[in-house]
């Protein structure tokens, strides 16, 4: 996969801000780390792991590369929200499912009204 | 119904005194189709009993249809289009005016209220400065993964689709868009300027201390998880609720604009208060 070439193997350090903070990733560092994320959970996908923080030695096994390229582009509180959100995603899908085979009807409320940033 | 049973009656009483009198049977019955050829017309040929019925439908309809012509038709159809559409317009106007008269006098929720920060560029800002004009009101933080980025694209959206409009026009300023930090403890002004800048050039982030941004939230009724007193180049990530609040000129809370709605419905929704007001205002 192209990208991996180019890819760091840890977080740039931050820019700092004029008055000496450290600045939040910009549109192209959340991209690339979003791209990151999406290559690593893809292959997830394709080992059947749902999560990723329980089932960590498999997914060190079979997505080493992606696991990697992933840390190194995006901060680590935002490895673990994602993991745990890829989660929280899949038991919800899960459950739609589930109740739609039941035969319920209602609107499907879209995701994220009440959850993490 | 009795001025068609009327002629049926005879004629079933004749047919049946007809009936009566083998001999004259066959005569009457002769005589009956005769009589009723010229009212049945063309249905002559059909079997008796509907025949009757339908040549008074016939010319009830006839007769109905008397005063009925194209024009009064058009006319008709027109003003009742020309109503519904009235009364559509109406009920939406009315239900943006419940929506947002709500939470305004007394004993009513109140969102929004006193607060006193500063913006990206470190100039002391209150809700005084609110007043005046309308103002979208968000808060998050700089260093969110996913889902404050995709707000900001959209309120941005928003910015340009509201300042484009015709309701704009009518507003002595146009709508102020206000990013309100989370997290004070990373994002200091400056941060917010660098960060805020790759959305729009109009939003207004404002930042202040651990206790003012706390106050901010209470005001505002929006939940948040910052830890007090982080050390310096901690990674964490900050739970907070995602709306966007609507203000009116006055300070006063009008709606929630959640993410459900898309950038073309969330502005949308505040042109419609923004007209609203300029015909309250007038």
């Amino acid at each position: 996969m192209g990208w991996f070439g180019s890819s760091q193997e840890t977080l740039p350090t931050p820019k700092i801000s004029a008055d000496g903070a450290p600045i939040a990733p910009d549109r192209s560092q959340r991209a690339r780390c979003w791209e990151h994320r999406d290559a690593y959970f893809s292959c997830l996908e394709r080992n059947d792991i749902i999560d990723s923080i329980k089932e960590r030695d498999k997914a060190a096994k079979e997505c080493s590369a992606e696991g990697k390229g992933f840390e190194a582009n995006c901060a680590s509180s935002w490895v673990e929200y994602f993991k745990k959100r890829r989660v929280v995603e899949y038991k919800r899908d899960e459950t739609l499912k589930r109740l739609q085979a039941e035969g319920a009807q209602g609107t499907y409320v879209k995701p994220g009204q009440a959850g993490k940033p | 119904m009795s001025k068609s049973l009327i002629p049926s009656q005879a004629l079933l009483s004749t047919f049946s005194r007809s009936l009566r009198t083998d001999k004259s049977a066959a005569f009457t019955a002769q005589c009956l189709r005769l009589r009723l050829a010229p009212n049945t017309g063309r249905r002559t040929f059909s079997s008796s009993e509907p025949r009757m019925y339908n040549t008074v439908e016939e010319a009830r309809s006839r007769y109905r249809s008397g005063p009925f012509s194209w024009k009064a038709g058009i006319l008709f159809l027109c003003s009742g289009a020309s109503l519904i559409l009235y009364f559509r317009y109406e009920k939406a106007r009315l239900e943006r005016e419940r929506v947002a008269l709500a939470t305004k006098g007394v004993g009513k929720p109140k969102v929004g209220g006193p607060f006193s920060l500063a913006t990206h560029d470190n100039i002391p800002f209150t809700d005084r400065d609110l007043l005046g004009r309308y103002t979208l009101v968000y808060f998050g933080f700089s260093h969110c993964p996913d889902i404050c980025p995709e707000e900001l694209d959209k309120m941005a959206r928003m910015i340009d689709l509201i300042e484009e409009s015709p309701e704009r026009k009518g507003m002595e300023k146009g709508m102020l868009p206000v990013f309100i930090t989370c997290d004070p403890a990373r994002d200091t002004p400056a941060v917010l300027k660098e960060y805020l800048g790759e959305f729009h050039k109009e939003m207004v982030g404002l930042t202040g201390s651990w206790e003012q941004v706390k106050a901010v939230c209470k005001a505002y009724r929006v939940y948040f998880s910052t830890p007090e007193g982080v050390k310096k180049g901690e990674d964490y990530l900050v739970d907070h609720s995602i709306y966007f609040y609507l203000m009116d000129p006055e300070g006063d809370f009008v709606e929630a604009i959640g993410r459900q709605h898309s950038p073309e419905q969330a502005a949308a929704l505040i042109r419609g208060h923004m007209g609203d007001w300029v015909r309250r205002n007038r």
